[in-house]
């Protein structure tokens, strides 16, 4: 076990630097960063040249690119252009996205696998069918869509959330911006859970355990749950990477200032340091995810064993 | 008489049709007596050992008709509640293949101790020390360390034993043993055999041994019940069967045995096929397939005849019993 976590510690590095280095070629070649600092004006070239020194963008890309990544290790993440260190940023972004993402993880956790409980256990009875309609509804809609109409319905007609969310970003205000957010990805779980709970229930395991005389909750929490679980769980795991990157869109809606936020203004006002930044950040943290998806996986599943 | 199964029906209801998986079938176990129940696969002898634990898939399983007396009482009446606590501690049974009917993310040790919690309510470390005493009981070497092992961590005769230890943990009066060696090396399958025999006889459960292995029947058995297409064809002491069958169909099989004297010739094998559940053929439902087979077995379906011939209580669903016995 020790050895297969060094083993893939190490391999993360690869993967690291790769998706670093493409998002940071991905932004340079965006445009020209200094172009949008003047405001509306042609920059004078004496200042440009001045700011391009200062900002170390006359040097070759992979000097850049060497120089930036030294800084990452010391937890340098660049100045914005505004002249907010980059570090700063975060620390207001990710508090908010961590709380939005766990919203949406609870909200696939507690309501994505119930539902897929009870639809596996019923398959083929109206509650398994409209469920399943539901979920099919949920994963063809856009979470734009979702997003607006439910901000439109909650927030403007019936006035039960505030449309907006608030800078501090409560958890309760989170709620209903976190239930979007894991929209799509609660219906897959739903669909996840109920194809491994039919498929289990019939399982040789399980009559064993209806034979020895076991309450029926037992029966279905302790042996088939279990079971039925292992891939459901490896499918919410590598979701946190995807709901902390993803959310941009739901951020835009509820006026969250999260991480989607703060990257969707990096990019509009070709702010690279925050892109490159904030993507490196997001890079590990999907890194780590997996890793710990894997070594979860493991325990959850005695057969694997990693050396 | 510990079990007693009277006119049993079971249907399942299927795209093609209802298929008759059980029809009218009848049998006892004495306690400390072993029933072999012998046929081929699709002769209902698995889905009558179900209906009796209350395992079967219901739906789409159903159980048309019929009871099933354990101890007096009839289980096809009992509530769930009640039918649960018979399962496991009143009756247990014994699968075929033990690597996927253990569970394989639990120890065995779990699996093993959750009968003590669960019907006696035992404490997790009683309930461990049981399962390491079960493992030593069905001779698993090194109890004390493996029983914190997983099942995919044991062999296939070790994992067998496992499932013998968790069906007699409680010490049930009857146990189901469904083909409990079909899945194991020869070699293993004997001193598995031996072990459920020596146990049987230790506890004095009842043993319903369920195989459609003749050869495995001989050495165990005190009776043997011959079923084809959800019927009891034939019904004897184990020895008598050998010696003379009083069924076409018994004959067949005893005649498909390979046997050392005739080496060199063609094995006999019975023509045709079972019949399909969904279709099975009017009057003898083996008579498509029967050397002996006349007009009235197109027709007539045979009830189960009192062997009167034999000195021992023998029965055998062939118009023509009497030829055959002594033909």
């Amino acid at each position: 076990m020790g050895r297969y976590v060094v083993r893939r510690l190490l391999q993360m590095i690869p993967v690291f630097i790769g998706a670093t280095l493409l998002i940071f070629l991905m932004v340079n070649v965006m445009g020209d960063p200094i172009a949008g600092l003047c405001g509306d004006r042609q920059c004078d070239p004496a200042t440009a040249a001045q700011l391009r020194r200062d900002f170390g963008l006359d040097k070759p890309v992979w000097q850049q690119y060497a120089t930036y990544m030294g800084n990452v290790f010391t937890g340098d993440f660049g100045t914005a252009f505004n002249g907010q260190p980059v570090t700063e940023l975060m620390g207001t972004a990710f508090p908010v996205t961590i709380r939005l993402t766990l919203i949406a993880i609870l909200f696939e956790i507690v309501v994505g696998i119930v539902l897929g409980v009870v639809t596996g256990l019923r398959r083929g009875r109206p509650v398994d069918t409209g469920v399943l309609l539901l979920t099919l509804v949920v994963i063809s809609v856009p979470t734009f869509v979702t997003g607006l109409l439910l901000q439109l319905l909650l927030g403007v007609k019936w006035g039960w959330i505030d449309p907006a969310v608030s800078s501090a970003a409560p958890f309760a205000e989170l709620i209903v911006p976190g239930l979007v957010l894991a929209s799509v990805s609660l219906a897959y779980v739903t669909r996840l859970t109920r194809t491994s709970i039919a498929e289990n229930r019939r399982s040789d395991y399980v009559r064993t355990a209806i034979a020895k005389g076991l309450p029926r909750h037992r029966v279905i929490t302790r042996h088939l749950l279990r079971n039925s679980l292992i891939p459901v769980v490896t499918f919410i795991g590598t979701d946190i990477g995807a709901l902390m990157g993803g959310a941009i869109v739901t951020e835009r809606i509820f006026n969250i200032h999260g991480v989607g936020y703060q990257l969707y203004q990096g990019i509009l006002r070709q702010n690279t340091q925050t892109v490159v930044g904030f993507v490196t950040v997001l890079v590990l943290v999907f890194l780590i995810a997996n890793l710990v998806v894997d070594l979860l996986y493991a325990v959850l599943d005695p057969r694997i064993r990693y050396a | 008489m510990l079990l007693e199964v009277r006119d049993l029906h079971v249907e399942f209801r299927t795209r093609d049709g209802v298929a008759k998986a059980v029809n009218g079938v009848s049998y006892g176990v004495d306690a400390g007596e072993t029933l072999a129940v012998l046929g081929e696969s699709g002769s209902g002898k698995s889905v009558t050992a179900q209906t009796i634990m209350g395992i079967l898939d219901t739906p789409p399983g159903k159980v048309t008709g019929g009871q099933i007396l354990f101890e007096g009482r009839d289980l096809l009446t009992l509530k769930e509640e009640e039918r649960r606590k018979v399962r496991g501690a009143g009756m247990a049974m014994i699968f075929q293949d033990a690597l996927s009917s253990l569970n394989p993310v639990l120890t065995v040790g779990d699996q093993l101790g959750e009968m003590f919690t669960v019907h006696r309510g035992m404490s997790r470390k009683d309930a461990r020390a049981k399962a390491v005493e079960l493992m030593d009981r069905v001779r698993i070497p090194g109890a004390r360390e493996r029983v914190r092992q997983y099942p995919h961590q044991f062999s296939g005769g070790m994992r067998q034993r496992i499932m013998i230890a968790m069906a007699i943990a409680l010490e049930p009066r009857l146990v189901i043993a469904d083909e409990p060696t079909t899945a194991l090396d020869v070699t293993v399958q004997a001193q598995v055999m031996d072990l459920l025999a020596e146990l049987r006889r230790e506890y004095r459960m009842g043993l319903i041994l369920i195989t459609h292995d003749l050869g495995v029947v001989a050495d165990v058995a005190d009776r043997i019940a011959v079923m084809y297409a959800g019927r009891i064809v034939e019904t004897a002491p184990v020895h008598d069967i050998y010696k003379a069958p009083a069924h076409p169909y018994t004959r067949g099989l005893l005649d498909s045995i390979p046997r050392l004297d005739q080496k060199g010739r063609q094995l006999y094998a019975i023509k045709g096929l079972p019949p399909s559940l969904t279709r099975i053929p009017p009057g003898c439902a083996f008579h498509p397939r029967c050397p002996m087979a006349r007009d009235v077995c197109r027709t007539d379906v045979p009830p189960l005849y009192e062997v009167t011939d034999a000195p021992s209580e023998r029965g055998s669903a062939c118009h023509f019993w009497r030829e055959c016995l002594h033909g």
